[in-house]
């Protein structure tokens, strides 16, 4: 193997903020380095220097030896370097093929585009490489996974050789977790050089042949994954350890909050998305909702929010039945709600942060006396939000839309535990947030729980489930298949019920 | 069962093979109810080759502005200016084919449209200027400086401020052989043979070389939007400019052609209302007809042959309001047969929710025909606007406007 990439003292300033300092990376040619980093740490930027979207202020990049230059993607591009992004770049509403060709089209004279010489080429690199594409299906129709293969697919066709996936994990479900890194070992075995950037620390050891961890700003180490472990992974990337399960010594009490009994729900086109469901959460108990994506986990939250009405069964908080009850009055009987998607359903992205505090609470006191909002109580409490959470931002006055996605989160989870509501309903709570943030927000439902919340916690995440939930129920396709505890189960149980087994 | 249906009906090669036939089938029924009411009402003129050919006049500048306005939104942006830039073409038209006679008035329209079609394109890309404001104020400067200008130039030469003098007729073609023959097969009053012909009749008799050369537009838009890389990048503006700009296109250069292909669209349409459909320029011509080209965008599911589809509902429309009120009356029975068969077919084939809907509609729209003797002229230009909401409340799911129409765009500063 020869050194393909080698980043020398890179640094990059932007007003205010040195985002690289003193970096310095090499890659070698064929395989699977992985950049790990707290949200923050450069790796963005480093990105964007290696793909050509922005220059570096001075150190160096060498390829193959050569010091290159780039202006901008399509100079990278050229010299075999090309970015698969996190958030697709793809269009819905145009095929495969389309998307790929962008750019690079084949073209004869007059401009016309050869759709069968391009067609040809891209079934050839997904039958040479293994990347299951069809080329006239349109984007819209395809799943997260199928899009991810063809924007790996797109740079292949314009004839990357090293490959940047941004988070490639980070939007799929384990099975396309699993098939997209058979993919990659298909790509480094044609001789192709893959670098991928993740925070899950298992897929890089399991995955990469090398790591550089950044940290800060700058490369603080370069490990090999079989001297390497989670700890000390996670020691370089924090300078700490990882969070800890709280006190679990109390034990939830028996006192239902949240009860959910033979509750049923179809779709409408009288398909069965929840199907007999019942459980129950009391107070002072995390209960953990396991399952694959797609598997009814945003119905149920949706139907204990109010947003879709239920068929069959009932819902009660602390007796009180609220299956008639719109979302605004069952979140006024004290509920919280951490929604999925933090920047559509959590936050109003351009407006400052101490509106984003008066979301869902614009009826209940502090905030409100019932008809005027109180401007100031929401200056006041959005201050002690930032404050108990850390938040790190210059103001309350700034838009939602400046801070990170780990401080964006945890703005959110303060809100909702405002005011101690009775239950808190958490779906993918550090879904995409750096390990700081993470352990922040689990010692917080941690807390909650101790003080006698009831929390309902959705994840996909089997640290965050297993390290935090009293008890986990398992969610396949609408049904409650299996209600675990988490102390004694093992990964073979959790598997077959997440595949829809009745254990 | 459905999910099945749909799956086979979306297949490539289904739908190329069934679409045509269907589009056959649809005629050939729309010719026989036509026949029949004319038989029942003896209302002659709704299948005469005059109400054809009126049909066909007033479609073209319908289909100019919707074809402008599709390929302003395939870009990204929406055009709502495509009314004042057809007043511009009117009144260019007129005024170079008065001088230099028709096809150069076309042509100073054509070039003139996209003048103000990259003035919208400079406002609203490079400034950032909200798009619908851009639009309104060149509506509004186009009426003014058209009836500014026709008064200085437009007295001392026959007109007056509202009226151009009389231009040269565009040259027209009557095919030989077949007008006679089908002109003569109209007047044997055979049932729908009759017909048939009355209304083919109005498409080859006395058609102006310029309704051949725009009709041309539909293919060729087709055509340079999905086959060629121009096409490609550009509709890559609407869906996804962050992901265009990735790979290299110039988003900003894209949306000023396609705003000045848009601008030449709907001004050549103007050009063909006071240089074809009269031989005037006359204040107040287009009457609304650059809104309703947007209309027929919609309508039209963003693309070209939609637009047509969307232009001809509208120009059926504008033509009848034109003739006999005796039409408009027969025209509604047409809608109630044409509402009583989709009723009969939506039971048979156990699509109860829309065949109770359609049932309510046509009955209600039998209760006007046999209760008002003669439908007011508002209201029959009133119903291609209706159509169009009923499209947008029925198949909202299945229109696929660009993602990203009407989002401003900024392109990336060189140093991030």
């Amino acid at each position: 193997m020869s050194t393909i990439i080698d980043v020398q003292g890179i640094e990059k300033k932007y007003p205010g903020v040195i985002a690289n300092y003193d970096v310095n990376l090499k890659i070698e040619s064929g395989e699977i380095h992985a950049i790990i980093g707290e949200n923050g740490a450069g790796k963005s930027t480093l990105m964007k220097i290696l793909y050509g979207l922005v220059a570096p202020d001075s150190g160096r990049v060498l390829i193959n030896g050569k010091k290159v230059s780039f202006k901008s993607p399509q100079d990278a591009m050229e010299l075999g370097v090309g970015m698969v992004h996190q958030h697709f770049m793809l269009a819905d509403n145009a095929t495969v093929l389309e998307n790929v060709i962008l750019g690079s089209e084949p073209t004869s004279t007059g401009g016309v585009i050869q759709f069968e010489a391009a067609r040809i080429k891209l079934l050839e690199i997904a039958e040479k490489y293994g990347l299951n594409v069809r080329p006239d299906q349109l984007v819209s129709e395809l799943g997260i996974g199928e899009r991810q293969r063809v924007e790996i697919a797109k740079v292949l066709y314009k004839g990357a050789k090293i490959l940047i996936l941004d988070e490639p994990t980070a939007v799929l479900v384990p099975q396309e977790v699993k098939a997209l890194f058979e993919n990659l070992k298909e790509l480094t075995s044609h001789g192709l050089t893959i670098i991928f950037i993740s925070h899950k620390l298992d897929e890089v050891l399991a995955m990469a042949n090398s790591i550089t961890v950044m940290r800060s700003g700058t490369t603080v180490a370069s490990v090999e994954p079989k001297n390497t472990n989670k700890g000390e992974l996670a020691k370089l990337m924090v300078g700490g350890e990882l969070p800890k399960r709280g006190d679990t010594s109390t034990k939830p009490s028996d006192e239902p909050v949240l009860s959910l009994s033979h509750v049923s729900c179809l779709a409408p086109d009288q398909r069965e998305i929840l199907s007999d469901v019942s459980l129950t959460v009391h107070k002072g108990e995390i209960l953990g909702i396991a399952g694959v994506a797609g598997n009814g986990q945003s119905e149920l939250i949706e139907t204990i929010m109010g947003l879709i009405k239920i068929d069959s069964g009932t819902i009660t908080i602390l007796n009180v039945d609220i299956s008639a009850l719109t979302s605004r009055e069952i979140r006024d009987s004290g509920v919280g709600y951490i929604p999925q998607d933090r920047q559509r359903d959590g936050l109003l992205m351009m407006a400052p942060l101490w509106e984003n505090r008066i979301l869902g609470h614009q009826s209940t006191p502090p905030i409100s006396n019932g008809f005027w909002v109180n401007k100031s109580a929401a200056k006041i409490d959005s201050e002690r939000i930032v404050k108990e959470l850390d938040v790190r931002t210059p103001s309350i006055n700034v838009m939602a839309a400046a801070l990170s996605g780990g401080n964006q989160q945890k703005f959110i989870v303060g809100r909702e535990m405002s005011g101690d509501p009775n239950l808190l309903i958490a779906s993918q709570p550090t879904r995409g947030v750096d390990v700081g943030a993470q352990s922040l927000i689990w010692n917080k439902l941690i807390e909650a729980r101790l003080s006698g919340m009831a929390i309902l916690l959705i994840s996909s995440d089997l640290d965050e489930l297993f390290n935090l939930s009293d008890r986990l129920a398992v969610i396949s396709k609408g049904k409650i298949v299996a209600v675990l505890d988490p102390e004694t189960t093992t990964p073979e149980q959790l598997g077959l019920a997440m595949t829809g087994e009745k254990i | 069962m459905t999910d099945l249906l749909n799956s086979f009906l979306r297949n490539r090669w289904v739908r190329k093979i069934a679409s045509p036939s269907r589009f056959t089938l649809f005629v050939v029924a729309l010719l026989i109810i036509v026949s029949t009411v004319r038989r029942i009402t003896g209302a002659a003129d709704i299948t005469s080759a005059g109400l054809s050919g009126a049909t066909l006049r007033f479609t073209i500048p319908l289909l100019m502005a919707g074809l402008g306005g599709l390929w302003a939104e395939r870009s990204g942006v929406i055009n709502i200016g495509l009314e004042g830039m057809m007043i511009a073409g009117t009144w260019l038209g007129a005024w170079f084919a008065f001088i230099y006679g028709p096809w150069v008035g076309f042509l100073a329209a054509a070039i003139g449209g996209a003048v103000i079609g990259l003035f919208h394109g400079i406002l609203v890309v490079r400034i950032g200027i909200d798009q619908a404001v851009s639009g309104l104020a060149i509506n509004i400067l186009a009426l003014g400086a058209a009836r500014y200008l026709s008064g200085i130039l437009f007295p001392s030469r026959g007109g007056d401020i509202s009226l151009s003098p009389v231009v040269e007729q565009t040259p027209t073609l009557t095919v030989p052989g077949i007008s006679p023959l089908l002109g003569s097969i109209a007047d044997k009053n055979i049932f729908l043979l009759s017909d048939g012909a009355g209304i083919l009749s109005g498409f080859v008799t006395e058609i102006s070389y310029a309704t051949i050369l725009l009709l041309l537009a539909v293919p060729l838009s087709t055509w340079i939007l999905w086959k060629t890389k121009f096409g490609l990048r550009l509709r890559f503006c609407g869906e996804n400019p962050v992901a265009a700009e990735s790979l290299g296109v110039k988003v900003y250069r894209m949306r000023y052609m396609a705003l000045a292909i848009s601008g030449m669209f709907a001004s050549v349409g103007g050009a063909y209302l006071s240089l074809v459909a009269s031989q005037v320029y006359r204040e107040g011509q287009t009457g609304g007809r650059g809104f309703i080209g947007l209309a027929t965008v919609i309508f039209g599911n963003w693309r070209p042959s939609g637009v047509l589809a969307g232009s001809v509902l509208f120009g059926v429309t504008d033509a009848l309001r034109i003739r006999q009120p005796t039409s408009i009356h027969a025209a509604l029975l047409v809608v109630i047969i044409a509402g009583s068969i989709y009723v009969i077919w939506a039971f048979a084939t156990g699509r109860m929710k829309h065949g109770v809907r359609a049932l309510m509609a046509t009955s209600f729209i039998g209760l006007i025909y046999l209760t008002v003797p003669e439908i007011p002229r508002e209201f029959v230009s009133f119903f291609p606007n209706l159509a169009t909401i009923l499209v947008l409340v029925l198949l909202a799911q299945r229109l696929k406007p660009p993602a990203m129409l009407a989002v401003p765009y900024r392109e990336r500063e060189e140093t991030e």
